[in-house]
């Protein structure tokens, strides 16, 4: 299967997946590896003695072949995201950076000035910036042109299992860029992230589907799957849309017999 | 011995007067964990957690990461 | 030869509209016909943007073999002085011509860019849109053309291969392939908002061309994602000098190609000169076709009084007047519009708003 780049680095599966909402540590890393998954992003939060044994740093470390994304979410602001970027870097040493700004605490979506402002500054000090953005054609040209690695359009509010609610602007975004575009939130099931690959996505990011399924490691092959299977029949040619029903008086008789 | 005030993870704190941040680690049980120091807005890098002093009204935050989409 | 662009061999910037250009059945036709017009309308609503050419000059310095302009061809030539262009832009308004397409032969001493700057000066003043089609130019002079007021520039490529391209154009300026090709870019760099482009149907293997066209026009708005990007399908039409076309390209063809396009590329304007019938026109209007030129004359000048002189460019098949051409768009339930409510909107592109 053909490689995403991302940046310097490529990857050959392109199911991405975050790590929040797992019952628990473990059972996060049992679908980490489930799933075959090379990219997880991570949050920041501060130190606590009591959750100390709860470190899934050390744990995700131990996976080979896994790249750490760390996401700036609780920034509310470009500075708050440069801010978490730089703390981030520092912990991970990877140059990753998923900028996801969202401050309205509710349906968490994501704050397009801010997110512009926060990727101008990291893409400049050279982080692998992934900006997650609301469906937006312009704004993700534009992140394109301040040296973003990838734009990652929002399927639906962050784990309202809305599915691809933007597909129709998804897809005026791939047609329009030049980096992957990567479909993140929103996703509630394989079949729908088999859909965005055959739309055209160079890959999907999944968390609440798999972390919040009754066994998460099988959700999470299960999504690996689809995603395969989505790429592979998209790279492989998918029969044309027929049109809509014949008209009952002809558009073409002006066209005469076949000549 | 005398004791100044800080700031850690939004609380407010007293530790003893020319504690490292090292020394801060070690008594919050951070010592052995992957964590991100950051004091006043400077990230403190591991190599100089125990030559950095901690002052009066230091803001100080230890981060490590944790699960999230 | 230097190499040719990337766009220009990817397979895949095509690859979904390529099967629909191969079908050569009726059935299949109809069912594309539906689809475009479906498209057509859910875009563009019924309406029909039109415009009319005025041609300044039939000097040129170059020998393509299928034109009638061509320098080695014996016939008159002319060009417009100022005043002259004045009063065809204002016979064209009282025939109710509100857009206007300004063509021009390749450069020559006589027709250059300070006499492409001073028309469109003077057309600017009249209309609320000014095209040039004309010789390809620097970045610098298409800044200089924006400023003036040129809103928009048409360059066909007349054919995207390059050997058949080498071939056709014996000598001058317009021998470079690659400079012809790279010339919508330059365009858009210089700041103009739109550029249309097109291939002349009947030089070479047309779903070739089709392919190449398509490529063409989805890297351009890949690319320039703020500019406007139009296709214009010119088919050969006899002329003076007899040339006949390598390939016979048909109604049929034709119309399945602007079908595919209209689908392909559902948000740009699709152009039908009146090089083509009215029974085409009056067909195609509405299925993919959103903008046509009318009232064609394309002999030089021509608006005030009919030139029976001098070399015509092509044969006008459509002749029909304004007036009667939007009667019959009209009768289809179409809108034909002059756009001229976003005067204020055609400023050329600050050069740090390029993208």
């Amino acid at each position: 299967m053909d490689s995403l780049r991302l940046g310097t680095y490529t990857f050959s599966s392109r199911l991405i997946l975050g790590t929040g909402k797992f019952s628990s540590t473990s059972a996060m890393i049992e679908a980490v590896r489930a799933s075959g998954t090379q990219l997880v992003t991570v949050a920041l939060r501060r130190f606590n003695r009591e959750q100390a044994e709860d470190d899934l740093f050390g744990p995700l470390s131990a996976i080979e072949g896994l790249t750490l994304m760390p996401n700036t979410s609780g920034a509310a602001t470009a500075r708050e995201a440069v801010k978490a970027a730089h703390i981030s870097r520092e912990l991970s040493g990877s140059p990753f950076i998923k900028v996801e700004i969202h401050p309205n605490p509710h349906h968490l979506m994501p704050d397009p000035i801010e997110t512009y402002e926060a990727c101008k500054i990291l893409a400049a000090e050279g982080f692998i910036v992934m900006p997650y953005i609301p469906a937006d054609p312009v704004l993700a040209k534009r992140l394109e042109e301040v040296g973003c690695s990838s734009v990652m359009p929002l399927g639906s509010a962050i784990g309202s299992g809305q599915g691809l609610s933007t597909a129709e602007m998804v897809k005026l975004i791939i047609r329009e860029s030049n980096i992957p575009v990567i479909v993140d939130a929103g996703l509630r099931s394989p079949s729908e992230a088999c859909a965005a690959m055959e739309m055209g996505c160079d890959a999907v990011l999944v968390n609440s589907a798999v972390a919040v399924a009754r066994d998460p490691a099988a959700m999470a092959r299960s999504f690996a799957k689809a995603v395969v299977a989505g790429f592979e029949a998209r790279e492989a040619g998918l029969m044309p849309r027929s049109g809509a029903a014949v008209a009952t008086s002809p558009l073409t008789s002006f066209l005469g017999a076949a000549s | 011995m005398s004791t100044i005030g800080i700031t850690l993870n939004g609380e407010r704190k007293e530790v003893p007067a020319g504690a490292s941040v090292a020394d801060l680690l070690n008594s919050v049980g951070a010592e052995s964990q992957n964590v991100a120091v950051v004091v006043n807005e400077h990230i403190v890098r591991p190599d100089a957690r125990a030559s950095v002093l901690l002052q009066e009204n230091d803001q100080v935050e230890i981060l490590v990461f944790a699960g999230g989409g | 030869m230097s190499s040719l662009p990337a766009w220009l061999t990817d397979s895949r910037l095509s690859e979904d509209i390529e099967p629909l250009l191969r079908q050569e059945d009726s059935e299949s036709l109809e069912r594309l016909a539906a689809e475009a017009q479906a498209v057509t309308l859910r875009r563009f609503g019924r309406i029909i943007s039109l415009y009319a050419p005025l041609y300044l000059s039939n000097f040129c310095s170059s020998g393509c073999v299928y034109c009638g302009f061509a320098s080695d061809r014996k016939s008159p030539r002319r060009k417009l002085d100022a005043s002259e262009i004045e009063k065809e832009l204002l016979a064209m308004k009282a025939l109710g011509i509100g857009d206007v397409l300004l063509l021009t032969g390749e450069r020559t001493a006589a027709v250059g860019f300070d006499y492409l700057r001073r028309a469109v000066e003077v057309a600017a003043r009249h209309m609320p849109r000014v095209v040039v089609e004309a010789f390809p130019m620097s970045v610098v002079e298409y800044r200089g053309l924006a400023e003036c007021g040129c809103t928009g520039i048409t360059i066909y490529q007349e054919t995207y291969d390059p050997e058949n391209y080498r071939d056709l154009h014996r000598w001058g300026p317009k021998q470079d392939f690659h400079e012809r090709l790279e010339t919508p870019e330059r365009v858009l760099t210089g700041g103009i908002r739109s550029v249309g482009i097109g291939a002349l149907l009947g030089l070479s293997e047309p779903v070739g061309e089709a392919l190449a066209l398509l490529r063409h026009a989805r890297y351009l708005c890949k690319t320039y994602w703020k500019a406007g990007v139009s296709v214009s399908f010119p088919r050969i039409r006899p002329q003076e000098g007899g040339f006949q076309p390598n390939f016979t390209v048909s109604d049929r063809f034709l119309a399945r190609m602007i079908f595919a396009f209209r689908i392909g590329l559902p948000d740009i304007d699709l152009v039908l000169s009146t090089r083509e019938s009215p029974a085409f026109r009056d067909g195609m209007a509405g299925l993919g076709i959103t903008r046509m030129s009318i009232a064609s004359r394309t002999t030089v000048g021509g608006y005030v009084e009919a030139d029976a002189t001098s070399a015509s460019q092509f044969e006008v098949c459509d002749d029909r007047s304004a007036e009667a051409f939007c009667a019959a768009l009209r009768a289809k339930n179409l809108d034909p519009v002059f756009k001229n409510w976003d005067a204020a909107y055609n400023n050329p592109l600050a050069a740090e708003e390029l993208a």
